[in-house]
């Protein structure tokens, strides 16, 4: 079946990539806060086609989910709590995201290059 | 207030469509004392749903990076096959249906598949039932400070508006003739399982499972999925203004294995459930 093909392919790229291209432990860690409904910073800039972990911390009250459909991600960050978020390397480009509960303050953008 | 209006009247918005359909769907093929297969799966998803929305204050580390992702992958993978199953058991209701329909009443009742239907309206609210829970929880947090309190009644209206349309479904729905709909319903179900394995496949991507890729096409020009008729057409019928390439084959490979499943054989002269054939 077409779609059972493309998944066992699809594994098997991400087992090599995994496996062969970067070192364990090499990625790097970017931070991202949450405060007052903003995150903090708004525009995160990467080496493009480099994994790294986002480690997203919420210091306001109440919860947050940070989303972005770009990445397809969708977690809830509880208040006062930390999650991290990895992330295979990206093309160049802009991915956006955002808080959904605040989606009008809480606007970010990753820009791989 | 408008904000969290359309935040929770989205969330909710799919778990009433669901009740919705199948309560009418009980009231339709005479199982009105089933009702209650509905109203226990639906709280249960709820309950869940409060507690979950508790729960995830509690988890740190790896538990809280990837605990509510691995919950969320199961619900939405087994909402697809309950789906799928369902409008097979509707279709083959829709064949024998002429005359037949105490007989088939009585046969769902023998073989208590009215379980199915309970488990249906669970994922149902239980999908994006935690998120709700957090999002009010949330507002009423902050309700004292800023302008909290607007926020907070925009977001129970949502919820409020929410099972008003899913009311209105079971109250529109009865009045359809049976078959149609039957055949509006599986169109419908299959869609939204179409769609909901295609946001599977999504978060497996995310999640670095799969690989991502570029989109295959991008149409957020004309239809962007953030807008409010956008997030709505995600969530009815899958769409996506940039789908990957693994989302968009998810989706057309769903619809068309489900197209063969329902549509595909001839029915035949009885009315017999048919043995399940192997069909994987």
């Amino acid at each position: 079946m077409n779609l059972f093909r493309s998944v066992v392919m699809g594994l098997m790229v991400v087992g090599a990539s995994a496996l062969g291209a970067v070192p364990a432990g090499a990625q790097a860690e970017i931070p991202l806060t949450i405060e007052n409904n903003r995150f903090q910073p708004e525009e995160i800039r990467v080496k493009a086609n480099r994994p790294f972990v986002l480690v997203i911390t919420n210091k306001d009250k109440a919860p947050e989910e940070f989303e972005s459909h770009d990445l397809r991600v969708e977690k809830v960050i509880p208040a006062g709590k930390t999650i991290r978020v990895k992330v295979n390397g990206l093309k160049p480009g802009t991915y956006g995201f955002e808080g959904e509960y605040h989606a009008k303050t809480a606007k970010g953008r990753i820009v791989a290059e | 207030m408008g904000a969290t209006f359309v935040v929770t009247l989205r969330e909710a918005f799919e778990a009433s469509l669901i009740l919705g359909i199948v309560y009418t769907y009980l009231e339709k093929i005479g199982a009105r004392d089933s009702y209650r297969y509905v109203t226990w799966g639906g709280a249960l998803g709820l309950m869940l749903s409060v507690g979950m929305g508790i729960g995830v204050g509690y988890l740190s580390g790896p538990l809280l990076d990837f605990g509510p992702d691995l919950v969320s992958l199961v619900v939405i993978f087994a909402a697809v096959v309950l789906l799928t199953w369902h409008a097979w058991w509707m279709q083959q209701h829709a064949r024998g249906i002429r005359g037949h329909l105490r007989h088939q009443v009585e046969e769902a009742r023998a073989s208590e598949r009215f379980w199915m239907v309970g488990l249906i309206a669970f994922t149902g609210v239980f999908r994006e039932g935690a998120e709700t829970v957090l999002f009010l929880w949330g507002i009423m947090a902050q309700a004292a400070s800023t302008n909290g309190w607007g926020s907070l009644l925009g977001g129970v209206i949502g919820v409020v508006t929410a099972a008003a349309l899913g009311w209105a479904i079971f109250h529109g729905g009865r009045q359809l003739s049976l078959s149609k709909f039957f055949s509006v319903t599986t169109v419908f179900i299959t869609l939204l399982a179409a769609g909901l394995f295609s946001t599977g496949i999504g978060r497996l991507q995310g999640l670095g499972f799969l690989p991502m890729g570029e989109p295959v096409w991008d149409t957020s020009f004309v239809l962007s999925d953030r807008t409010v008729v956008g997030s709505f057409l995600t969530g009815l019928v899958g769409y996506r203004a940039r789908p990957s390439m693994l989302e968009a084959v998810a989706y057309f490979a769903y619809l068309v294995m489900a197209a063969v499943l329902l549509w595909g054989r001839k029915p035949r002269a009885g009315d017999r459930a048919r043995s399940e054939s192997p069909s994987a």
